[in-house]
């Protein structure tokens, strides 16, 4: 009997290290392929509000709708170095609205008020045109809408804006939702160090 | 429009009388008429770039700096790290609070933690029962890699299977613990039902298996889409989502965690290395004493004759908590009963 358990224990023990090998080596072998950590990333010369040569047309704002994030993950993002600073900023300002008493279009463009700007250095107040701003997103309430991305591009603006995956706030799906709705496939999934942004 | 009005009035002030009445009337119903014209392009500036070029801070002057631009990076690679052995050290727990203090009620807390902190906390993610999919892709297509902390995800509850049993399932596992927490009232599904439901993980595991292995784009994460809770985890999801999750916490009320027996592709795999498991829960009933009461105490029907079917014992410890002995007539042992 005693004999018997030996047996059965010994092959227990012999399945259990070949299973055991076997996880072994398949993790190796994912280990020694793995390439950093990968993130899903918008590629803005794919991406309909950022790529040129697509104007006129309303912003697709599938980046809002479909993220499973409840406030999406993707956000608008201005990179300052390429900012224009415009006084009438065509993503700042609908510009198709009526002019005010300021010589300012009367709305904002953005649905969520999610873009502020303030006057770099000190403002003339009879001549607001001469003058720099600086465009600040406010990221908690950008949803990524994309309306001030199309609007920013070239040749009404400089292109300065553009939507990004906040890693922070992306919850890194196996299939991204944004990227299975993209008509342009401008969503990929890319190692954190080969950012496409 | 409320400020230009505003400012007509502000103008008159200075000269009351009717003239400035009749001129405020004037303005008010100008101002109608444009607040009805507005959106009209007539009214709006005819707009054109003002600069070609960013104007950098030299040009601007005043000392002006151009602000960082934000760039949030993933979460830290040691907190990544963390994770994993976070879950290793919960399966730690689960199986010495299981197999040494067989303590239900412990095992209650570190379900309810491990739910907070990999459930609601790391919003389902990490998932060893999602990473199936990464890693059968990974293995297949030869351009598809995962990070290695996916690798240690999938590997390790396979490991401590292969030695305890189930211990995942107990108290790790965010998808079991929401189930774990929600029975109520269960009732003994016929053996011969509860097998045959029970080969529907299988057939999932195969499905996903072979979604996961297809090339980049065609790729589908069955597990990810139809994963039942994760839409609780994040507070959003589809209606079908989070319906598919309520129907899963009703039904799961009255019959013992549903999803973790009967379509938990990662489950046939525990299920399998369980199998070679050298300890594991253990029954020994005690000749005077048969009184069956684990048995009836075990809701996923993994107590057959009075001896635990490790394979799908999920670790709950339900039996030791209604053992009248406690702890002395269920033993544990190294040796299989």
């Amino acid at each position: 009997m005693s004999d018997d358990l030996t047996r059965r224990d010994l092959l227990g023990t012999v399945v259990r290290g070949t299973v055991l090998a076997a996880l072994g080596g398949g993790a190796g072998f994912l280990v020694k392929k793995a390439n950093g950590q990968i993130v899903w990333q918008v590629d803005a010369s794919r991406c309909i509000n950022s790529r040129l040569g697509e104007t006129g047309m309303a912003a697709c704002n599938l980046c809002t709708t479909e993220c499973v994030v409840a406030l999406s993950a993707v956000r608008a993002v201005n990179e300052h170095s390429r900012c224009g600073r415009c006084n009438i900023c065509p993503a700042y300002f609908n510009i198709t609205s009526a002019v005010n008493e300021l010589g300012q279009p009367s709305e904002k463009l953005c649905p969520r008020d999610a873009i502020t700007r303030k006057p770099i250095g000190k403002a003339d107040p009879e001549d607001p045109s001469n003058n720099f701003y600086e465009y600040v997103i406010d990221e908690g309430k950008c949803d990524g809408c994309g309306k001030c991305v199309m609007q920013c591009k070239e040749p009404l603006g400089l292109g300065s804006i553009t939507l990004r995956v906040r890693y922070d706030k992306c919850v890194n799906c196996n299939r991204c939702s944004i990227s299975k709705a993209c008509p342009q496939k401008a969503i990929m999934q890319l190692p954190v160090a080969q950012g496409v942004a | 429009m409320i400020d230009s009005c505003g400012a007509g009035v502000h103008a008159c002030s200075g000269s009351p009388g009717p003239p400035c009445r009749a001129l405020a009337s004037f303005l008010f119903t100008l101002l109608l008429c444009l607040a009805s014209v507005r959106v009209a392009p007539a009214q709006a500036i005819p707009y054109q770039r003002p600069v070609e070029t960013a104007p950098q801070p030299d040009t601007i002057g005043g000392g002006y700096k151009t602000p960082p631009v934000q760039k949030p990076l993933p979460r830290d690679y040691w907190l990544q790290v963390m994770d994993v052995a976070l879950l290793a050290a919960a399966m730690g727990v689960s199986v010495w609070l299981v197999l040494a203090r067989r303590s239900r009620r412990w095992l209650v807390a570190l379900a309810i933690g491990s739910l907070a902190y990999f459930g609601f906390y790391r919003e389902g993610c990490i998932c060893p029962i999602g990473s199936i999919q990464n890693v059968a892709g990974a293995l297949v297509n030869p351009t598809y890699s995962i990070p290695i902390v996916v690798t240690a995800t999938f590997v390790l509850p396979l490991v401590v299977a292969l030695f305890f049993g189930r211990a995942f399932c107990g108290g790790v596992c965010a998808l079991g613990a929401m189930q774990e927490l929600v029975v109520l009232k269960p009732v003994q599904v016929p053996r011969r039902l509860d097998r045959a439901l029970g080969l529907l993980k299988y057939v999932y595991l195969g499905i996903a298996i072979l979604y996961a292995v297809k090339p980049t784009l065609a790729r589908d994460f069955l597990i990810c889409r139809f994963d039942p809770f994760v839409g609780f985890f994040r507070r959003t999801g589809t209606p079908q989502m989070l319906l598919l999750g309520g129907a899963f916490l009703i039904v799961g009320m009255f019959v013992g965690r549903p999803y973790c027996r009967w379509l938990c592709p990662y489950g046939a795999l525990l299920n399998w290395c369980t199998r070679l498991a050298r300890r594991g829960v253990t029954i020994t009933p005690n000749k005077e004493l048969d009184c069956g009461l684990c048995t009836d105490a075990c809701p996923y029907g993994a107590i057959k004759q009075m001896r635990a079917v490790r394979r799908n014992c999920l670790y709950c410890a339900r039996c030791y908590a209604a053992c009248p002995r406690d702890g002395k007539l269920v033993q544990l042992t190294g040796v299989r009963p």
